[in-house]
């Protein structure tokens, strides 16, 4: 008879030994989507359109030195993908699992013109999962080595997959608390007549209220899903408007990869006992699952295990905290988007930019205007025109550039319109300032120009 | 139930209790309305024009060189500026057939090179069809050999008559001349083959007609109107004046007209008017309008396009004199032409696009 119920972040609670089914399968399913998501990217042809043909890389603050490495980027992509067919196996997981989180992540620091949500989101998890037992079971290495196949393992370390994805619909969830997305309805208002032709339900998105209705939706979905998964008596019904929230914005959007790797990782949620259950009927038709079926349980080393509940800590802990850092500076955040990234605010704004540039000889006087597609892909383009940091690094390339062709002091001038979901064009940066001085930093860029209206909330 | 189940829930039960709503506002959102309406009265209509100036042009040029004198080569000029003139009102239509054979390459790209054009006929032969002679045919060549290789008419008539050229000559101008009319016969042609392909795809991924439209039209107005006509001329960006870049370079009083024409027109198919300018169609304003996206004084974006458009056009017209002779003589005035244009580009390429839903940019990848 059990006389209390352990606190949810309780020791005990936490390290309580569970079956390690639904790790170790979503495992196989995240290396086999990362393995996918490589092969298409290269046959796709984007290996060479994003990373070979570029003159010029943006590249994170304090990550200069990550460079593609021209035909040896093949290479890059090559070892992550096979890594990550490794990871899906099990096989000498954990150096598969270093070899993928790092192989992945140089990959996503090589051009922040690339930066997906979803992609970080993968780098993330990839992070856990090195430190994670997801190898004990349905694994080539729990075949090869009997003595390290184990059913069970502490409950944190599904936990820690779980919160995560928690994390990412939370977040997602609270950014989508403004009075942009809930009382304008944009960016879906743009977006969403765009679809009009759709097959049967195409013509809903004539309607305004559309719009609104898909707003308010999305919003409690993203805020809610994670709790409705987490509970039993309503995690198959949740699981059940995942699939159906994220085929429709499959449906709706060029949004790639990302609907199929949430459906597939909400699958973390799902009970280990259960994934067993369902295992052991495939099982008896495939035979293809190895699963573990002593009661063995994954301990991990006794001088390791503080360490790593310190990590695991501070990096959630990093992970709530985040999201907000856009608190700390001033200006408009969608405008600025000074602390946008790396903060779960996905499909947010129907951003657009037009920057034209010229650089001036100080002594001579003499002007030369800009043209982009010079130095910049249409998709570096893009991404350059509505982002300040991106801004400054490509106005930097410019002056280096003409440097070198022998202007002793170019100046960098920008003339750059931007709209905001919706809202007319205005001007982004400062035309006066010589934006070859200005300097890069976390702090706000006193060049830019002011928003001049308001969007409330988070 | 989902988000399909649950948004044809609530499609149903707003129907059922909102009737009065229907104020036919829907109808601007019908892509494949607009589509039809450009292809069917603009299009359409633009490239039998077209081809029947050219074939005017055609009988002229080859009237002048089977005997070349000064009535048959007034005959000449004119049919092609009549030509040219109309040229304005088609060359903003590079998409679909038209980008297919980069029509815009062989009829109308300037300043022409008369090393190349001297070249072509000294040698006596050479492939219009080659990238590198695209400065060498069009438009600009004819106005260069019918409009600049003399001072006076008789002299042109006699650049056709004498010397050991003269025959290589009037063969390459009949040659440009027939160029340039299969050029935009077979267009033209190509054209009623993909009707029916263009209205249907109806969609606003990078490959759909809407963005095909709206991108080269765009492109048109920043590259070819804002900057061929006014920007490289005045030397807007350089800083000095080049009146050589100047279209129609050997005729400058045309100049003024070329441009207000092209104007003109992108006015008029950015309100989705007929090609006669007849009838008002479901255009591009009307698409926009239908978005309703406004500025901070609630102006809908659709009428301030159309306003700045209005102001671009009228300060063209304002201009006095050539334009050729203005970009030094009279800069600030063109310069201010320039600015003018130049307001209408953010509107264009940023705040209607963005509205639009499609994008500038033709690399074909995920968002977020």
């Amino acid at each position: 008879m059990k006389l209390t119920t352990p606190h949810i972040l309780s020791k005990q609670y936490l390290q309580e030994a569970v079956p390690g089914a639904s790790l170790a399968f979503f495992r196989i399913v995240f290396g086999l989507m990362i393995f996918g998501g490589i092969l298409r990217f290269w046959l796709k042809g984007w290996i060479d359109q994003l990373y070979i043909q570029p003159k010029f890389f943006f590249h994170y603050y304090g990550f200069e030195w990550v460079q593609p490495m021209g035909q040896y980027t093949y290479l890059l992509f090559a070892v992550c993908g096979i890594s990550a067919l490794f990871f899906a196996l099990g096989w000498f997981y954990r150096v598969a699992s270093v070899v993928l989180f790092l192989s992945f992540t140089y990959i996503e620091l090589m051009d922040k013109t690339n930066y997906l949500n979803h992609y970080y989101f993968v780098t993330l998890v990839l992070f856990l999962m090195m430190w994670l037992p997801a190898h004990v079971n349905m694994s080539i290495d729990a075949l090869r080595d009997k003595s390290s196949a184990k059913r069970l393992i502490p409950r944190w370390t599904v936990g820690s997959i779980r919160l995560m994805l928690g994390i990412v619909y939370l977040y997602a969830g609270l950014a989508k608390l403004n009075s942009d997305w809930l009382l304008q309805a944009m960016p879906l208002k743009l977006w969403l007549p765009a679809r009009n032709d759709m097959p049967v339900i195409g013509w809903l998105f004539n309607y305004e209220w559309t719009a609104y209705a898909f707003s308010w939706f999305g919003a409690v979905y993203d805020l809610t899903i994670a709790f409705l998964l987490l509970n039993s008596r309503t995690r198959l019904y949740a699981y059940g408007a995942v699939i159906a929230f994220h085929v429709m914005t499959s449906l709706l959007f060029p949004i790639g990869m990302f609907p199929y790797i949430m459906i597939l990782s909400t699958l973390i949620f799902f009970d280990g006992a259960a994934i067993e259950r369902v295992i052991s009927k495939i099982k008896r038709l495939l035979g293809v699952l190895p699963a573990v079926v002593n009661n063995n349980v994954y301990t991990f080393r006794a001088g390791f295990r503080k360490p790593l509940a310190v990590m695991f800590v501070v990096f959630f802990l990093v992970q709530a905290i985040v999201p907000w850092r856009h608190a700390f500076t001033k200006g408009e955040l969608f405008w600025t988007e000074e602390g946008y990234r790396f903060s779960w605010r996905v499909m947010l704004m129907e951003k657009m930019g037009y920057a034209q540039f010229v650089v001036k000889d100080k002594i001579t006087g003499k002007e030369i205007g800009i043209n982009n597609n010079d130095y910049l892909t249409k998709n570096q383009e893009k991404m350059m025109a509505t982002q300040p940091d991106f801004i400054l690094q490509y106005a930097h390339f410019l002056r280096d550039q003409f440097k070198a062709q022998g202007i002793a002091e170019p100046e960098v001038y920008a003339t750059i319109y931007v709209t905001l979901n919706g809202r007319r064009s205005r001007l982004y940066v400062d035309e006066t300032r010589d934006l070859a001085k200005e300097y890069d930093s976390f702090k706000h860029k006193s060049w830019m120009k002011d928003f001049q209206d308001d969007i409330y909330g988070l | 139930m989902g988000l399909a189940g649950m948004a044809l829930l609530i499609a149903v039960a707003f129907t059922a209790c909102n009737k009065k709503d229907d104020n036919g506002t829907t109808d601007n959102f019908d892509r494949k309305a607009l589509l039809t309406n450009y292809a069917d009265n603009y299009v359409t209509p633009a490239y039998q024009e077209m081809v029947a100036k050219m074939n005017t042009l055609k009988q002229d040029a080859a009237a002048f060189t089977a005997a070349p004198d000064e009535p048959k080569l007034l005959a000449l000029q004119n049919s092609w500026k009549d030509a040219y003139l109309t040229w304005q009102k088609v060359e903003l239509l590079e998409f679909g057939p038209a980008e297919n054979v980069s029509l815009r390459m062989y009829i109308n790209i300037y300043p022409v090179s008369e090393t190349k054009v001297n070249n072509n006929i000294a040698s006596g032969s050479y492939d219009l069809d080659a990238f590198g002679n695209k400065d060498a045919q069009g438009f600009p060549a004819l106005d260069l050999l019918i409009n600049g290789t003399g001072a006076t008419a008789a002299d042109i008539v006699s650049y056709y008559n004498t010397g050991s050229l003269a025959t290589n000559r009037k063969n390459y101008l009949m040659a440009v001349v027939n160029k340039m009319t299969d050029m935009i016969t077979g267009v033209q042609s190509a054209w009623a083959g993909y009707k029916d392909a263009f209205v249907e795809s109806t969609g606003v991924s990078a490959n759909s007609s809407l963005s095909q439209l709206v991108n080269s039209y765009v492109l048109y107005y920043e590259r070819y109107l804002r900057s061929g006509k006014i920007g490289l001329p005045v030397g807007a960006m350089a800083g000095t004046p080049s009146p050589g870049l100047t279209e129609a370079n050997y005729s400058p009083a045309l100049s003024k007209d070329l441009a207000v024409a092209a104007m003109k027109a992108v006015r008029q198919f950015y309100e989705g008017m007929s090609y006669d300018g007849t009838n008002n169609g479901v255009g591009m304003r009307d698409y926009l309008a239908a978005i309703g996206t406004k500025d901070e004084q609630g102006k809908l974006m659709s009428d301030v396009v159309a306003a700045e458009m209005d102001e671009a056009t009228t300060a063209l017209e304002g201009l006095n004199g050539t334009i050729k002779d203005a970009v030094t003589n009279n800069r600030p005035a063109v310069l201010s032409v320039y600015d003018q244009l130049q307001n209408v580009v953010p509107l264009l390429k940023v705040d209607m696009v963005s509205a639009f839903g499609i994008s500038i940019t033709y690399v074909d990848n995920d968002g977020d």
